[in-house]
């Protein structure tokens, strides 16, 4: 069964195509990149599969479940967890404790026989993701590194099946996106498909195995990294007419 | 006929004492709580300014302390303004929170001094005129010529001049406004005056034929916040509208089911419009 | 690693300033013999239970709610005339108010769910006033101005009344804290610090905010109901705008969302109300002065003032949080 099978999805704002019958699929082990211009429909994507907006037409299925009309809460349950393009830290509280909210919703109550497993796994995740040390801490005092990868902890506290993740690599140094990149193929090697839309062309594709673009709402290309930036379409959407190589670096 | 132009009365009245609390609002992001209060205050100091302070000898004395009072409140607005919202001003909660307080405060101030029945306050024009075969009092009747001699002035105010432009900005976009070199302390100050010295007119030259209370901020303040949501947070022509829309059914309801019932009017419009239609009928964005 | 232990519910992660408080106030009354102090205490405690349901909501939502007088006097209102008209024992009339006060939170919670800031406080506002104007309209049920008179009362004792009153005041302490320190006060500070995000981590944030509304209300109306019983009546005070910017004002100034600053500061306050007894004309006047005073200097609240926080000490003594090292 695919993870994430989007048909025809379309959405509209007022006057605005935002997405123009957009369709892909997200195949078991995957990780696929997004990508696009400024403004063309990527995070309402986003917004759209995990029920944050809902949609005009088209079906989302996930897992061979259809989210239509279901609240973002209800498809965390049902494996979908995505992160935000601006960091969503919860100020006020320790990491310690924001770690904890994931924990408390259904699907992550079902995969655990008590308190103190939930703890250790918290712990566990919270080591894997370098933050460790901080567990402590007030969440206002971390950098803007650190709490990229509070809200990536958070999300795998939730035991997703499928993971979003919306610019990760935004406001960050080399190092942490490194580091972040890092911990996507883990987590995909251990067989969590992945999806992530990002700006940072370079770094993305050395990370993704499919790349989907999108520009003004519609999907204009979809293959490997190697054949989207030599695509002509590709080219033509982010740097207009002039023929310019994006490469891989 | 009664109904019209009874209603018409209060919808003058009511927008008097709204359009200075969603103007506040809208430029300083001052949700004033405070805003029955200068209604209040209205009514009172023309009675302290004309009774106590000189001395109750006719009508340009009375028309003086209207003035006087009003200025007072102006005066008073900008004061707790600059003193005590302005430190905090970012924190909504506090300047509701204060606001209330404030109202709360003032009320006890004036309950200690007048007591709790009634005061009351001569009018400015006695008697009363019959129009269409049916009697309206004088008093009630001047609200319709003063609002609307006053409601185009604070148009062109905004719309014209210089000062009323940049404040009118500041309601729009307050960014771009501060990025034009638009003062928006000088604007919310300004504008603080305004709503108060408005809302101050309404009290005052409605004190003569109701009932001046220690209590009589409460319900001007829900119905400035009921004709608001109504007619859009943002939007002084939509208030305008709202506030004859709810006088209008204000007056209707009291004709045709009970009089009691008039009070729960606007609080059943706040109730209704924010649970169904929370951008209200000009369609403005919630804040 | 070395962890502290979470914090599961013990005395151990009790505020030490809270318990003293109880302790203190509890000697003070069997060892008083003066009746007008240890009423005084009593009122101090029921104004507790108000500003402490108030802040399981407000504190740790941080939507304002401006309409408590809802609760507080509708419970009020119900627990008289369950008791005057159809002679219902004030043990059973006042859960059963609370009861349906607990009740109308989930429907206005409900009904009030999408709504932030200025527009959430002003609902909560019109129901309150709602309320208030209908207790006019029905006057031959709700007595009008006078209120219902003559209303039971649990002892002839006073001191044993003030027991009551400070056993309810310590069992919503206890139950107020423990709810704040579980998964629910987390989820609601969650929910306070971003809500799109706190669905992200799959939590049904409308079903946590209704059910704080609900037991905020129930609390309040336990309160309420005990209130009335213990002075014998109740009047409009309780439904008007007053008493619910004044639990506000009590709440915000002991410091809001630590459930012990609300009890702190009703207590401290309620207690300097009767001291000002002293000049009784102009009582309400300086009192409230006074209140715009403190919240001008501590808009946070004094047990959340940044020395406060900044101090191990004062940080364990106030409040009963361990930092770690």
């Amino acid at each position: 069964m695919n993870p994430l099978k989007i048909k025809s999805l379309s959405k509209r704002f007022g006057g605005l195509q935002a997405l123009d019958s957009v369709s892909f699929n997200v195949l078991p082990g995957e990780i696929v990149g997004i990508i696009g211009p400024n403004g063309a429909g990527k995070t309402t994507l986003f917004n759209c599969i995990s029920g944050f907006l809902p949609f005009d037409s088209g079906s989302v299925i996930l897992f061979g479940q259809s989210v239509e009309g279901r609240k973002p809460y209800q498809i965390v349950n049902l494996g979908l967890t995505r992160t935000w393009q601006l960091v969503k830290p919860f100020f006020g509280m320790r990491v310690m404790e924001a770690m904890m909210v994931p924990s408390f919703c259904r699907r992550a109550l079902r995969k655990h026989s008590s308190k103190k497993e939930m703890r250790e796994n918290v712990i566990k995740i919270l080591d894997e993701m370098g933050l460790g040390e901080k567990i402590w801490q007030e969440v206002d005092n971390l950098n803007q590194g650190e709490l990229r990868l509070l809200d990536i902890a958070r999300a795998l506290v939730t035991f997703p099946k499928i993971l979003l993740l919306d610019e990760p690599f935004s406001g960050l140094s080399h190092k942490e996106i490194e580091n972040i990149s890092h911990v996507a193929r883990n987590l995909n090697s251990q067989g969590l498909p992945v999806v992530i839309i990002e700006h940072r062309l370079r770094e993305l594709m050395k990370l993704v195995q499919k790349v989907v673009v999108v520009s003004f709402g519609k999907k204009i290309a979809e293959g490997s990294p190697e054949v989207i930036v030599k695509d002509a379409n590709v080219i033509k959407a982010y740097l207009g007419e002039r023929r310019t190589k994006i490469g891989l670096a | 006929m009664e109904i019209l132009i009874i209603g018409a009365v209060r919808g003058a009245l009511y927008s008097l004492i709204a359009v200075g609390f969603v103007l506040i609002f809208s430029v300083g992001g001052i949700l004033n709580l405070a805003h029955g209060t200068y209604y209040m205050l209205g009514a009172y100091l023309t009675y302290i300014f004309y009774t106590l302070v000189l001395g109750a000898g006719g009508i340009n004395l009375l028309i003086l302390s209207v003035l006087l009072a009003v200025l007072s409140v102006g005066i008073f607005a900008c004061l707790m303004y600059y003193i005590l919202l302005r430190p905090y001003i970012h924190s909504l909660t506090y300047v509701m929170v204060m606001t209330l307080a404030l109202a709360l405060f003032v009320s006890e101030v004036m309950s200690l001094l007048f007591g709790v029945s009634g005061t009351s306050v001569p009018s400015l024009i006695e008697g009363s005129m019959t129009i269409g075969g049916v009697k309206i009092i004088n008093q009630q009747l001047i609200l319709i010529p003063i609002t609307a001699l006053i409601l185009p002035s604070l148009w062109y105010f905004l719309k014209r001049t210089k000062m009323g432009q940049s404040i009118d900005a500041v309601s729009q976009e307050r960014t771009g406004a501060i990025l034009m070199g638009v003062s928006v302390e000088t604007a919310t100050l300004i504008t603080t005056g305004l709503s108060a010295t408005l809302a101050a007119l309404a009290g005052a030259l409605i004190a003569p034929v109701s009932s001046v209370v220690p209590e009589m901020w409460l319900f001007p303040l829900i119905k400035a916040f009921a004709i608001a949501i109504l007619g859009g947070m943002g939007s002084l022509v939509g208030s305008i509208i709202a506030s004859f829309l709810i006088g209008y059914a204000e007056v209707l309801s009291s004709f045709l089911i009970n009089e009691q019932l008039t009070e729960l009017v606007a609080l059943v419009v706040i109730i209704l419009v924010l649970i169904f239609k929370p951008s209200g009928i000009m369609g403005y964005k919630l804040r | 690693m070395n962890l502290p232990k979470k914090s599961r519910f013990s005395l151990k992660n009790q505020s030490p300033f809270g318990l003293a408080i109880f302790v203190a106030m509890a000697v003070f009354s069997l060892l008083s013999d003066n009746i007008f102090y240890i009423e005084v205490l009593k009122v101090a405690a029921i104004y507790a239970i108000f500003a402490m349901s108030w802040d399981i909501l407000t504190g740790y939502t941080h939507e304002v709610n401006f309409g408590f007088a809802f609760f507080i006097g509708g419970a009020g209102y119900l627990s008289g005339i369950l008791n005057s008209i159809f002679s219902f024992s004030p043990y059973v009339a006042i859960p059963l108010a609370a009861l349906a006060a607990g009740v109308s939170g989930i429907f206005i919670g409900y009904l009030t769910l999408r709504l932030k800031g200025p527009y959430f406080s002003m609902a909560t506002l019109a129901f309150a006033s709602i309320l208030f104007k209908l207790s006019f309209i029905f006057y031959e049920i709700t007595g009008g101005e006078e209120g219902i008179s003559g209303l039971d009362v649990f002892a002839d004792d006073p001191t044993k009344d003030f027991f009551v009153a400070w056993g309810v005041m310590l069992a919503v302490y206890l139950i107020l804290t423990f709810y704040a320190q579980s998964k629910h006060g987390i989820i609601l500070k969650a929910i306070r610090a971003d809500e799109d995000a706190t669905q992200s981590a799959g939590i049904n944030t409308a079903y946590y905010k209704i059910e704080a509304f609900a037991i905020s209300g129930f609390m309040a109306g336990i309160g309420g109901g005990v209130f009335a019983h213990s002075q014998m009546h109740i009047g409009p005070t309780m439904l008007s705008g007053y008493i619910s910017i004044i639990v506000v004002l009590l709440a915000m100034i002991g410091g809001m969302g630590t459930i012990v600053g609300p009890l702190f500061g009703a207590i401290a306050l309620t207690i300097l109300n009767e001291y000002l007894r002293v000049v009784e004309e102009y009582r309400i006047v300086i009192y409230t002065g006074i209140l715009i005073l403190l919240i001008y200097l501590a808009p946070e609240g004094i047990l959340n003032l940044k020395f406060v926080k900044k101090s191990r000490i004062l940080t364990f003594i106030l409040l009963g949080e361990r930092k770690p090292v």
